[in-house]
């Protein structure tokens, strides 16, 4: 049973004692820090701005981190960025905000912004001196709370239906047939028919099947802060048909948004319901594509969600940073930059008509996207604000609870009325 | 199982120099030897002291207040006393998680902890290529786990999932893993079993070598065949180690959310929301941080942990007086 | 038993190991399947039409990633053995007063939400500026291996036979030679096994990474991968490939460490 000590067993005893110094090193520096109590911001010095964003796909030799750093150089400082998946950088966000080390410029996903604007973190727009009449309003709104603008879209981005051309001219489909709920099941059904699959969209229980679903429910004509209406019952229902009816996959249950998308590449499917950030590969696909507008209930273009993120500028205690960050959100905001912006994300539709003109200019296939994007709707507008989240989980569930067949649809939206309503109370 | 172990005298009484320590004498070497324990506690007692008690506190305090985003950053949240466990335990959610939890929690930690055990004596005994293929088993602990949860999720899907399409060629039709509210917590459980056996398997199989030898080949002698040999040695023998297993097993069971967050997000509706699952979505999942609540659902969960652990602790004492 | 007689074993040994290892194939078939034929259905058993763009993109991004990685997994190993493995020997063998509440604390500390440590973490590393460096990653890592790591050495450690530690005191040992020359030698398996996960956890850990180290030079690997997921788009041929390139020197690590320590113990055992 006894065995002799080898020299590995030695050196790890050595090393033993080398951690327990830095255990106690690390006590000592514990303490001694909290008596002056921290608070200085070392990381923040008068050349450097912090800049984080939502894009870790870009990493520093990007175009889009190339374009972040030339806006600093233009302002004469270096802008150090930071990329975090978008749900951990609402978390940081609030995170560094309780420290007193927040960034100079938060990119934020829009329905975030209102989240984050009601903790006071954020500056307006007025106080930090920079002119947002040129915004379209509509796309401006998810950063608007109580009557003040937290941020500026940086482009935004919305839902379309996107065809196979293959699929729909093998089953003798017309996509210009398109214009109504009753047309596209109608379509639906002639694709089936001929054996190829439906539609695919993506239901899954997160923000990504409220952003998905919000074009059929206001296309119907309900209202967020009245989930159980015949309208909304409307709505669910035509999505739980298309489920029992085998024109969508049963799978959109847990899809996000990218899975729908793979899906739609197989080429099996005749429609998939995504967004603008998909025109560069739908272009690339192996076969033709085309998009239609997500049609209302009865005809004529349904109100879509606008995605997208905003460019928001975290307080700061020393109040003389604000002038080289607007600077910086200037050099972004240009209708160039804008444009700019646009083609290195595939697609951001410029926030403003400028940026459009100049987009179109450059592009003019995008045409369908611009006009998509100037009637779209921000999922915090309507003065929801940060009731918005709440609702959206109670319809996400209800949305889940009926395309699993464990609830009818009226069942389903009835319990996320309830729930919506005691949770924003 | 315990009247196996009484009903294998010959084997005990083997085994007995292994387990059964001479009546420690206490009194007379009390003070030395408490100063060594505490010397030797140091490092750890200092480690615990700095890294945990204030998360530990941070937990019990975002619980108690109600920590809204803005509070949150602007350190007034206004106190609540319980009101935010009152509110956890009165939700119509709270039912079903509990449910789902336990079962989440005893389906993957026993059978997690039967096939561990079963591998551990399998790869016991030593055959050509043994060593390779223990190792290769815990090769599914070094992928991210967003990549085996996805990879499941992949094998799962309903319609292009590699599962299904074997079914179907069995002439079975199309299960909705994932997608249906009876088997989305079972298809959770099974990924979640698959990431739990290498975990059981190594310490499992660490337990088993530290098995004197001898005490097999007395037990051979005695005419015991490989089944009793299981049954009367390695088993009872076995049971210090099964026992933090199982404990360590539950503890880890009862946190997990990466898996069923990344395969279902606890759905469809509530169908495999755990209390973790739904303590990580209140503050995560939605677009709306809700700290306190998510806190308080956590502290729920250490109070279970808690009662393992007393039921540990009771189950170790008897054992020793016996 | 001879090794004539052990061939079925190896057979289902590998046919265990096969049912083990099927989603790991999945993952590497994933990885070399092109997009567009990822959902494909019925689906692709074997990628036919492989692509490495994947494996491509792992080498030219991510290979300093692994490196921190594999730094960040052998220090906390060192850290988590230095602490727990005397605290385990002290608790199973000196049994001081008040070890049963340790235990207690270490359960509890072992069910505190990762986010809630990454926090409390986060506010003090902010103030000592330890954020985005390897070693401040390494002990934050650490807490999650330290209290396992004591519960385990103390489950094994109090298996030690009193006659062995007492032998060594009648020898004239004091209580560290006893810990050093007795007791350690004789725990290799649970020092081992200790070892391995507090490398596991170190190597598959996200979330203090992503709160304490998001803009440092050296990131770790499970941070590296989210280069491939971006706000609309999912690279699961890069995600996969870096899966499959960063399990290979772990992989590597595990064998050769296991090799080297278990050769011993084995020995003693049963006899082939």
């Amino acid at each position: 049973m006894k065995r002799l000590p080898k020299p590995a067993r030695a050196q790890l005893i050595r090393w033993g004692a080398a951690g327990s110094a830095i255990v106690i090193v690390t006590a000592l520096a514990a303490c001694s820090s909290s008596d002056d109590d921290g608070g200085d911001n070392t990381e923040a010095s008068n050349d450097t701005y912090t800049w984080w964003d939502p894009y870790p796909q870009h990493d520093d030799a990007s175009d889009w981190a190339q374009r972040v750093a030339a806006c600093g150089d233009e302002a004469g400082v270096t802008i150090e960025r930071t990329a975090y998946d978008t749900t951990a950088l609402t978390n940081q966000a609030l995170l560094s905000a309780q420290e007193g080390t927040a960034p100079d410029i938060i990119l934020l996903d829009n329905p975030a912004v209102s989240t984050l604007a009601d903790t006071g973190m954020l500056t307006t727009m007025e106080e930090f001196g920079f002119d947002t009449s040129a915004i379209d309003e509509n796309l401006l709104a998810a950063g608007v709370v109580d009557g003040d603008a937290y941020g500026i879209p940086i482009g935004a981005n919305t839902l379309a239906i996107y065809y196979n051309q293959q699929v729909l001219d093998a089953a003798g489909v017309d996509p210009a047939s398109i214009t109504d709920w009753a047309s596209l099941t109608a379509a639906l059904q002639q694709v089936t028919g001929a054996g190829h699959k439906g539609i695919t969209f993506a239901a899954i229980g997160t923000e990504e099947g409220s952003f998905q679903f919000l074009p059929w429910f206001w296309g119907a004509g309900a209202d967020l802060r009245d989930l159980d209406s015949a309208e909304a019952v409307e709505a669910l229902g035509l999505w739980t048909g298309w489920l029992e009816a085998g024109y969508a996959p049963n799978s959109v249950i847990t899809n996000s948004q990218n899975t729908t998308w793979e899906e739609f590449l197989t080429g099996e499917f005749a429609f998939a319901v995504n967004g603008t950030w998909q025109v560069n590969s739908a272009a690339e696909a192996g076969f033709p594509t085309g998009i239609v507008q997500i049609p209302g209930v009865g005809g004529g273009a349904a109100p879509t969600p606008t995605g997208g993120e905003f460019i928001t500028a975290p307080v700061q205690d020393d109040e003389a940073r604000y002038d080289v960050t607007t600077q910086i959100v200037e050099c972004m905001t240009t209708p160039e930059g804008l444009v700019e912006t646009a083609n290195t994300f595939a697609y951001y539709i410029p926030p403003t008509a400028e940026g459009q003109d100049a987009l179109l200019a450059e592009n003019e296939s995008l045409q369908p996207w611009v006009d998509a994007v100037r009637t779209a709707k921000g999922r915090t507008s309507d003065d929801l604000g940060t009731d918005y989240p709440l609702i959206s989980e109670a319809l996400w569930t209800a949305v889940q609870n009926a395309l699993s067949g464990s609830m009818s649809p009226e069942d389903a939206l009835a319990e996320a009325q309830a729930n919506a309503e005691s949770a924003t109370e | 199982m315990p009247s196996t172990v009484n009903g294998a005298p010959v084997v005990v009484g083997a085994a007995a120099p292994a387990t059964t320590r001479s009546a420690p004498p206490r009194r007379r070497r009390m003070s030395s030897t408490r100063w060594a324990a505490l010397a030797f506690l140091a490092p750890l007692l200092a480690y615990l002291a700095i890294f945990y008690a204030y998360p530990l506190y941070r937990n019990v305090e975002l619980s108690l207040h109600d920590y809204t985003p803005r509070a949150f950053v602007q350190g007034n949240a206004e106190f609540l006393g319980l009101a935010n466990y009152a509110d956890v335990i009165a939700s119509s959610t709270f039912g079903p998680a509990l449910r789902n939890t336990a079962l989440f929690t005893l389906v993957s930690i026993v059978a997690q902890y039967a096939i561990g055990l079963a591998l551990a004596v399998f790869f016991h005994h030593h055959f050509r290529l043994s060593g390779l293929l223990r190792a290769m088993f815990l090769v599914p602990w070094l992928l991210p786990l967003i990549v085996s949860a996805s990879t499941w999720s992949w094998m799962l899907n309903s319609e292009n999932g590699i599962v299904n399409s074997v079914l179907e060629a069995f002439g079975i039709g199309q299960i909705n893993w994932l997608t249906s509210p009876d088997s989305a917590l079972w298809s959770v459980i099974v990924a979640n079993i698959w990431l739990g056996i290498p975990f059981n398997l190594v310490i499992l199989y660490a337990g088993l070598q530290n098995i004197s030898g001898d005490l097999y080949e007395a037990a051979a002698l005695d005419g015991a065949n490989a089944w009793q040999r299981f049954w009367r040695v390695t088993f009872p023998l076995l049971r210090p180690v099964s026992a933090i297993t199982l404990l360590l097993g539950l503890i880890y069971t009862l946190k997990v959310v990466d898996v069923i967050w990344i395969m279902t997000t606890g759905g469809p509706g509530h169908a495999s929301l755990t209390l973790a699952v739904w303590s990580y979505r209140e503050a995560f999942g939605t677009g709306q941080p809700d700290f306190s609540p998510a806190a308080a659902v956590g502290n729920l969960l250490i109070v279970i942990a808690l009662a393992a652990g007393f039921v540990y602790l009771y189950l170790q004492r008897r054992e020793e007086r016996s | 038993m001879k090794p004539r007689r052990t061939w079925w074993k190896t057979a289902v040994g590998l046919v265990l190991t096969a049912i083990m290892l099927f989603p790991v194939y999945w993952m590497i078939n994933v990885s070399l399947t092109r997009t567009g034929d990822m959902r494909a259905d019925p689906p692709h058993w074997f990628p036919w039409a492989p692509t490495f763009e994947g494996y491509a993109d792992v080498f030219s991004d991510q290979l300093p990633a692994l490196g921190t990685s594999i730094l960040v997994g052998l220090g906390c190993v060192a850290l988590t053995l230095l602490i727990s493995a005397p605290a385990g020997f002290a608790l199973a063998q000196l049994r001081p007063r008040g070890a049963g509440a340790l235990g207690f604390l270490l359960l509890v500390a072992q069910m505190i939400p990762s986010v809630v440590m990454a926090m409390g973490f986060y506010a003090i590393y902010v103030r000592l500026g330890w954020l985005n460096t390897v070693w401040g990653l390494i002990i934050a890592d650490s807490t999650i291996a330290v209290p396992f790591g004591v519960l385990l050495f103390t489950a094994f450690m109090a298996g030690i036979p009193r006659e062995l530690t007492q032998a060594a005191k009648v020898d004239g040992a004091g209580t560290w030679r006893t810990f050093r020359s007795v007791v350690l030698p004789v725990s290799r398996n649970s020092v081992l096994t200790v070892s391995l996960f507090a490398f596991l956890w170190a190597w598959s850990d996200f979330i203090f990474a992503s709160t304490l180290d998001r803009n440092g030079d050296q990131i770790p690997i499970t941070l590296g991968i989210y280069a491939y997921i971006g706000n609309n788009t999912t690279q699961w041929n890069s995600i996969m490939a870096t899966a499959v390139v960063a399990s290979v020197p772990a992989a590597v690590l595990l064998v050769v460490a296991q090799r080297y320590v278990a050769g011993g113990v084995t020995a003693g055992a049963v006899k082939d």
